[in-house]
């Protein structure tokens, strides 16, 4: 009697223990099933759209609603900061959760990661069927660089919403002042800080650029490439053993140590802004998404004094950095119909030209050509900043860093060791043969 | 069954008793003892994205840690930050935590005051120290100039990085310290004191010999909750250095994240995470059989 009785009290509460698991692990599918419970009708879907902080959906929040308006489609925009919304992702897509539906994701760097996990939904068949996407979507308006840069070894796997390269931007009254010609090469550039560092007797920096480690080869990438390298050779080696890539960490650590600001081994386009906004530095090589932040009249002191150029050519040739961000689609989604609608909506000709009224570059031609925005680019420094972009897009690789699933742990390799060349530390030689041993270990693992 | 009454009761109470801990027992499995068979689960085992396919692979994520200098270098790193930030934070901490004690006049403001760098977020506070740090643009080489001394890179520097973070952790810190402290030295009691006094003592002896025995228990509280939280040190530096420049700030947890996280290797990332568990239950092991040799 007294065994059964303990027998059943033990039962019970372990009964209740898995209840309560049970509740604990189920409230998340509770809570949304009350939020969806609102509404009977059978159509109403709702689609999670998971975005980075980032201009482009602060830009198109506000017209979320006309959409679900439209198509009767409810969408929970969930906004998380980038590193943050990367590791949601991860997360969310490595348990094979339907939780996600349409995702920002940066192709150069988890593309390839994402790919070969399966974690993108083929783009390709939704493109080509009729009755899911119509003639007035105009895919072929799509820039070529952009819309390639969405596709990973062969297939489709997301839609460009935004283009952005690394531009010089520059003070056009310093350089009028010490007569500085606009820089048509490298060397130039070099010279173009070192003129300013001397006529402004120190008071001035030359150039302000990246050493922030992760993330040097966004900017870095182009000096490689102006040498005439890509970052492969054709069978698939690493390029560093290559005097051209000696040559191009040699130059952009002169740039970095001998006429940049102190300390710029620990800085990122937020430091580099900040000085160029403060007017400390001349130029600043940077994202052409920078431009936002230094005419920002709050912060800026250099308003109307900037002009903008692409990185000046090598004796490679100029090939400079084009980087696109994407929205794709979860292969794990269970509204993979809504889904695109969404994705189909938010890349249309009509949504990105009103993007980019508000500043938001985008992939398409038909956008640039358009009188409408010709006209919103108004001053002289958003004409330059435009032209600039153009020739991004034209003549872009958009290899920001050497292919690899580890991407990030590859680039951690060459800014560690571009970051020790900017200290003094290594001589480029030394760097360049790290890196080309380093990277390679990183790809073999 | 004599007592069949008294029996029910004492089943009842069987059941009672359970349903009452199964909250806790329930929490304890699902946050603590599921992530921590995970983790090890994880560093056994080569965790590929997208794969839900299990592939063991015994110890080799330990190996790969032992042959890894950064590892090394992160262990170092975080060794050093942990002893220097709790040697300078439990004196200033007892300094000030003895001086808040006192009533003082503007004892109350101060002691809020003081408590605003403990209260802010370490993100926030991240992004305030890049500023007053930056070596061209900050505060901290604008005083140095006037002070006519050269100015520092601070955070870019390989050489002044770990000094710059303990200054940092100094100051966010000791308060929290201080008030542990002021709560133990309110709870003294007054006699030792006032026979110390009446015996002739100094300022310095009743300090050395009366106060400090006295307070020692508070004091080992205090440093057992700091020493944890100092050598799991993140939030600043990821958000100021992410470990740079070249690996100089580069702390284990830091380290684990990028692996785990930045470079999608989670089975590597959580085999450091263990190491990192194993020191910190090493070093609370330590400061509590410390605690109870002293008392």
């Amino acid at each position: 009697m007294n065994n059964t009785k303990r027998t059943i009290s033990l039962v019970s509460t372990i009964t209740i223990m898995v209840l309560l698991m049970a509740l604990v692990s189920g409230c998340g599918q509770v809570t949304q099933a009350s939020l969806n419970g609102g509404k009977t009708n059978k159509q109403s879907e709702t689609i999670t759209v998971l975005a980075e902080k980032h201009p482009w959906t602060t830009a198109i929040q506000p017209y979320i609603p006309e959409f679900e308006k439209q198509t009767g489609i409810k969408v929970n925009l969930m906004i998380l900061s980038e590193q943050q919304q990367r590791d949601k992702s991860l997360m969310t897509l490595q348990a094979k959760s339907p939780d996600i539906d349409v995702f920002m994701s940066l192709k150069s760097l988890e593309g390839l990661a994402y790919e070969k996990a399966g974690f993108y939904e083929d783009l390709d068949k939704y493109i080509r069927d009729a009755k899911l996407t119509p003639a007035d979507y105009k895919v072929n308006d799509f820039m070529k660089g952009p819309f390639d840069g969405e596709r990973i070894e062969g297939k489709l796997v997301g839609i460009p919403i935004i283009v952005e390269g690394p531009v010089v931007f520059y003070r056009k009254d310093l350089f009028a002042q010490y007569n500085i010609p606009i820089p048509k090469t490298l060397n130039d550039l070099v010279r173009a800080a070192q003129t300013v560092e001397q006529k402004s007797k120190g008071r001035i920096y030359g150039v302000a650029l990246r050493g922030l480690a992760p993330a040097v080869s966004y900017t870095f990438g182009t000096f490689f490439h102006n040498m005439g390298l890509e970052w492969f050779d054709s069978n698939g080696n690493l390029n560093f053993n290559k005097p051209g890539a000696v040559k191009a960490i040699d130059t952009y650590c002169t740039l970095a140590a001998k006429y940049g600001p102190p300390g710029a081994v620990n800085n990122n386009f937020y430091q580099s802004s900040s000085l160029f906004a403060q007017g400390k530095v001349a130029m600043e090589i940077d994202a052409s998404n920078e431009l936002a932040s230094i005419t920002d009249p709050n912060n800026s002191k250099v308003i109307g004094k900037i002009g903008v150029f692409p990185i000046p050519a090598g004796p490679g040739g100029n090939h400079p950095t084009v980087l696109q961000w994407g929205i794709s689609m979860s292969a794990y989604s269970q509204h993979k119909d809504a889904a695109w609608e969404f994705i189909r909506w938010a890349t249309s000709p009509d949504m990105q030209l009103k993007l980019a009224l508000k500043g938001i570059a985008s992939p398409r031609s038909s956008t640039w050509e358009n009188t409408q925005f010709k006209a919103s680019l108004r001053d002289a420094t958003k004409k330059e900043w435009a032209k600039t972009l153009e020739f991004i897009m034209k003549n872009g690789n958009p290899e920001v860093g050497p292919p690899a699933i580890k991407e990030a742990a590859v680039r951690q390799v060459i800014g560690n060791n571009i970051d020790k060349v900017m200290l003094g530390s290594e001589t480029p030689q030394q760097a360049a043969d790290a890196i080309q041993q380093g990277v390679t270990e990183v790809i073999k693992q | 069954m004599h007592h069949p009454r008294l029996r029910k009761a004492k089943s009842n109470d069987l059941i009672a008793a359970f349903l009452m801990v199964s909250p806790a027992i329930v929490f304890t499995l699902a946050m603590i003892i599921f992530p921590i068979g995970y983790a090890l689960f994880l560093s056994l085992t080569k965790w590929v994205p997208g794969s839900s396919v299990t592939q063991f692979v015994g110890l080799s994520n330990f190996r790969r840690m032992l042959g890894d200098h950064v590892f090394w270098l992160s262990f170092r790193v975080t060794m050093i930050l942990f002893i220097a930030c709790l040697l300078l934070e439990t004196i200033i901490g007892i300094y000030l935590g003895i001086l808040l004690s006192k009533d003082l006049p503007g004892q109350k403001v101060l002691q809020a005051v003081i408590l605003i760098p403990s209260i802010i977020a370490s993100v926030a506070i991240g992004m305030m120290w890049i500023q007053i740090l930056d070596p061209t643009l900050g505060f901290a080489n604008y005083l140095l100039s006037i002070g006519g001394l050269k100015p520092l890179a601070w955070l870019a520097n390989p050489g002044t990085v770990l000094q710059s973070l303990i200054i940092i952790d100094v100051w966010q810190w000791s308060p929290f310290m201080a008030l542990i402290i002021t709560g133990g030295m309110r709870t003294l009691p007054s006699e030792p004191f006032e026979a110390a006094l009446i015996d002739g003592a100094n300022k310095w002896q009743i300090f050395r010999f009366v106060t400090l025995p006295l307070l020692r228990p508070v004091i080992m509280v205090a440093i057992l909750l700091r020493s944890v939280d100092l050598v799991r040190f993140f939030d600043t530096v990821y958000i100021m250095t992410q470990g740079g420049p070249n690996n100089a700030s580069m702390t284990l947890n830091v380290y684990s994240y990028l692996q785990g996280f930045n470079y999608m290797d989670m089975s590597y990332g959580s085999a450091i995470m263990l190491f990192l568990l194993l020191l910190v239950i090493l070093i609370s092991l330590v400061i509590t059989k410390l605690r109870r040799r002293m008392s």
